[in-house]
């Protein structure tokens, strides 16, 4: 790959970051005139990089994107909150065709036209008014050409959407005379407008081939008065609500009279003649009256409540990045520098050992060796914590992916949500950042799914309407903290009892010996699941017990704690710093250990026969030198399996400058894994160094070398 | 048909005057100049006017300073909507706009279609 | 046989017409263009059928026997013929 795609895919990405953020906070305040200006800047500058690279597709669809926020700036066009999302939705694929980029190399052949254009969505709505009221969502899909050979009929699938309100179907491109027209080749657009919510017409239309975008429409102004008010006069009418508030005696007369005859000029100016005789009444009540209150309450309830579901509020702390004082290094590298210094670990360790020998033997030099062994050793234990130092980012990496994702499932389940996220300039090792993203996704959606319940039913309970999702990191001590907190109804502990029962997670007297929270912990167990329905957004078979399989994994821990009615908090303790070993699993009479790679020399096949015994040890001449030879099965005192081949396998290990051999039954592959080492009951077991958990959850012992060679 | 309506454009640049006249008169308005404040207080007494432009930056008496005169004075002329305009576009600015008694802020330059749509809406015309 | 020729001159649509009918009823239209297409047994159709229709814009005689056809494909029909 050429330097300057590589250049072009780090550039993009970060556009593409501050492009997101800025349009989400645009989203709550669209007079944030700097904000607007910076993220133009973004896409205009991702289209400029698109064109050195000559990527055609990506220019076009990001500078349809920049056209929306090139007229929200001049003021002709209102970023609606369609507009953002379809902002939203160019930096999505333009995403996409990023990862392709990268890991193919080459650009992406299929150009998919990024409609950041709304005219289709206002031309339906235009066009039946009738049944404006009842619109949830609006869909236009448009089949692939060659849907019919699939064995697709995308009539039918739109006409059988639930609650179809309005369709309308058009030719994508102009009907050919019928003499060249082929009739399987499908030519329709087709667009529809339904009640149902975009759930269920996203599970309708799912398999279709085609591509298919959609709208979730709010409903209109409730209130008959704010009906078909145009943003502008929203906005004229809210600013006479402010200048209201900075009215002073001296000047109330003046500021009420202007105020209220700009607000009757504007409904006139938008055919409201009635509702403006109204605040013409509210005018004279507040200047008799001395009082503000009658205008402003007037003019207040002009402005109909604020749109049902998105309220997606980040309070981002942290400090900015100090751009200056940085440098991009390749990941790789700092990886290749992590393993280097593991070996010169190594090196060390022989070095001492060999210091020790010398003392031993009373050699001359063993002192003077051994203060520079001292030496060595700090400085290599520095240079470690170090270079893990350099591993280490700031949790805002996984993090600010959050915002957007809340967002997305505020609208998609019409949930109101807010989300705060605290101390993400939090640090932890790059590993653990990495894997943390798809945890954090299934807690999160648990708990806007699950936990956090429907508009309805929070109004009910006395709630404020928009639930509240927390986020919050911070460091403690050589651990990073995590914690994600709703205020939902908690885990419901009747259902979760249930659910273990029938799924013989539990017996009926382990649950009743059970307190509540050790129930809550339940969830976490291997083949629970109490999603009675697997929504499009929460679960595809990942439960919570793979969650904590991966953070246990990197040798951390995560539980939960949850109030009935008020909400649940989920929270992981996870090690700031990680290293990784690499090791080769080999097997033993039935079982699989891990040994360290950098004890390993070399693996031979050798007959049998070769293997000499001398009274209990036995030994084998490899390129004319004596390796001792010690069964693996034996030493860990399992029962050897007899075997009855002519060859069999040999590790040959190095460590302390002794060369041995490990006897064993099969070599398997190499793995990185994180080393825990041993503690509590385990650790006085001799010649192991540590354990690590497998992607399938299965524990692996990692052998202690010199221990096993002794 | 609705009474034609007059706009009192108070800038200190002829040019912008000459802007606005052209977009507000090809529009049906009824236009009327001032190069500052104190002018522009002189020609609110002695013609009718449903809405006034003010530039922020002039000599002698400044948009904001003109502004808080009017709103003082009688009813008559106190009530008159007003569009303050300035190449300014911080927080603070609009602050001190609306202290001043601004019904609404622009930010210059004002393109034709917006500057009628405001003009429209401001002074009751329909759109 | 969902598409044939009936006996009053017409191009007869009845019953469940598939995919496959699309072509055949293209092949009528493009032999008799001015004959009037009558729907008014057609229990389904198939979208190839449909866009048939709507690329050709021949007289129409419904309504269509099954209601979706008739709330929802007939107005779009209807509106393509007056372009």
């Amino acid at each position: 790959m050429n330097e300057f795609i590589t250049q072009f895919l780090i550039e993009s990405r970060e556009f593409v970051e501050q492009a997101t953020e800025g349009l989400l906070v645009l989203e709550q305040s669209p007079h944030d005139v700097e904000r607007l200006d910076s993220v133009f800047r973004a896409f205009h500058t991702l289209k400029g990089g698109a064109g050195i690279v000559e990527f055609t597709a990506m220019e076009q669809a990001v500078h349809a994107a920049e056209e929306i926020l090139s007229a929200a700036r001049s003021g002709k066009r209102a970023l609606t909150t369609a507009l953002v999302g379809d902002c939203l939705a160019c930096l999505d694929q333009v995403v996409q065709w990023l990862d392709i980029l990268e890991q193919t190399g080459e650009f992406p052949s299929s150009v998919a036209k990024a409609k950041a254009d709304e005219s289709w969505l206002a031309a339906i709505l235009e066009a039946n008014p009738g049944v404006r009221p009842r619109v949830t969502t609006a869909m236009q899909f448009i089949p692939d050409a060659d849907c019919f050979y699939q064995g697709e009929d995308p009539i039918a699938r739109v006409t059988a959407l639930p609650a179809l309100l309005a369709l309308d179907i058009q030719p994508v491109a102009a009907w050919p005379s019928l003499n060249d027209f082929d009739p399987y080749k499908c030519n329709l657009v087709l667009t529809a407008l339904t009640a149902a919510s975009m759930s269920e017409v996203t599970a309708h239309m799912h398999g279709h081939s085609g591509t298919c975008e959609m709208r979730a429409i709010g409903p209109a102004q409730s209130t008959p008065q704010a009906l078909g008010l145009p943003s502008q006069a929203r906005d004229i009418l809210s600013a006479q609500l402010v200048l209201l508030g900075h009215a002073t005696a001296a000047n109330f007369a003046g500021f009420v009279a202007s105020a209220g005859m700009t607000a009757v000029n504007v409904l006139r100016s938008c055919a409201h003649a009635e509702t403006a005789a109204l605040v013409e009444q509210s005018i004279g009540q507040s200047l008799t009256g001395n009082s503000t209150e009658p205008l402003r309450n007037a003019i207040a309830q002009l402005l109909s409540p604020s749109p049902p579901t998105l309220s997606v509020a980040t309070a981002v702390s942290g400090k900015p990045d100090a751009a200056a004082q940085t440098l991009r290094i390749d990941a790789r590298r700092v990886d290749a520098l992590v393993r280097l210094t593991g070996e010169l670990t190594v090196a060390k360790n022989a070095a001492g050992h060999v210091a020790k020998l010398a003392q031993e033997q009373g050699n001359a030099l063993a002192g003077v060796l051994k203060e520079r062994q001292v030496v060595l050793d700090r400085l290599v234990a520095e240079l470690q914590e170090s270079v893990l130092g350099m591993r280490v980012l700031p949790l805002r990496t996984v993090l600010q992916r959050f915002p957007r994702v809340v967002r997305e499932m505020s609208v998609s389940l019409g949930k109101p949500l807010a989300l705060e996220i605290e101390g993400d300039d939090t640090e932890a090792d790059k590993a653990i950042v990495e894997m943390l993203f798809e945890p954090l996704l299934h807690i999160v959606r648990n708990a806007v799914d699950h936990g956090i319940e429907s508009p309805g039913e929070r109004a009910a309970r006395g709630k404020p309407a928009t639930a509240k999702i927390r986020i919050r990191a911070a460091r403690q001590a050589d651990q990073v903290i995590i914690e994600i907190s709703d205020d939902g109804g908690g885990i419901d502990l009747a259902r979760v009892r249930e659910v273990a029962r029938t799924r013989g997670v539990a017996t009926e007297e382990e649950l009743r010996e059970m307190s509540d929270a050790d129930i809550v912990d339940l969830v976490f167990a291997a083949g629970f699941s109490t999603a009675a329905k697997v929504t499009e957004l929460s679960g595809r078979g990942v439960g919570m017990d793979a969650v904590r399989t991966a953070v246990e994994r990197i040798g951390g821990r995560v539980s939960i704690e949850s109030r009935a009615g008020l909400g649940a908090t989920v929270r992981f303790s996870l090690p700031f710093s990680v290293m990784m070993t690499q090791v080769m699993t080999v097997e033993a009479s039935g079982q699989m250990f891990g040994v360290p790679l950098d004890a390993i020399v070399e693996t031979v096949s050798v007959p049998r026969a070769a293997i000499s015994g001398i009274g209990a040890a036995h030994a084998i001449v490899l390129r004319n030198r004596t390796v001792p030879v010690v069964d693996l099965s034996n030493v860990l005192g399992l029962r050897e399996t007899m075997r009855d081949e002519t060859n069999t396998t040999l590790v040959i290990t190095a460590f302390a400058g002794q060369v041995g051999g490990l006897r064993v039954d099969r070599i398997g592959e190499r793995l990185e894994v994180i080393l825990k080492p041993l503690d509590g009951l385990l650790s006085g077991m001799p010649g192991i160094t540590g354990t690590t958990l497998l992607g399938d959850g299965r524990v692996l012992l990692v052998l202690d070398i010199g221990e096993l060679l002794q | 048909m609705d009474p034609q309506k007059t706009i009192l454009v108070i800038d200190d640049a002829s040019l912008v005057r000459l802007y606005y006249r052209r977009t507000l008169e090809a529009a049906g308005f009824q236009v009327e100049e001032a190069m500052n404040g104190l002018e522009a207080l002189e020609k609110l007494l002695t013609s009718p006017v449903h809405l006034m432009i003010v530039d922020v930056n002039m000599p002698q008496m400044d948009g904001l300073t003109f502004l808080q005169a009017v709103r003082q004075k009688d009813r008559a002329l106190a009530s008159i909507p007003a569009l303050v305009t300035s190449t300014e576009a911080a927080e603070t600015d609009f602050e001190a706009a609306r202290a001043a008694g601004a019904n609404y802020y622009l930010v210059k330059p004002i393109d034709q279609p917006r500057l009628l749509e405001f003009a429209r809406m401001l002074c009751g015309v329909p759109r | 046989m969902t598409i044939k020729i009936s006996a009053a001159g017409q191009i007869e649509l009845t019953g469940i017409c598939s995919s496959e009918e699309g072509e055949v009823l293209l092949q009528h239209l493009l032999a008799s263009p001015n004959m009037m297409v009558n729907w008014r047994g057609c229990e389904a159709a198939h979208t190839a059928v449909i866009q048939v229709l709507m690329a050709a814009r021949p007289r129409l005689l419904g309504p269509p026997a099954d209601i979706f056809l008739e709330k929802w494909v007939q107005p779009v029909l209807a509106a393509t013929m007056h372009t």
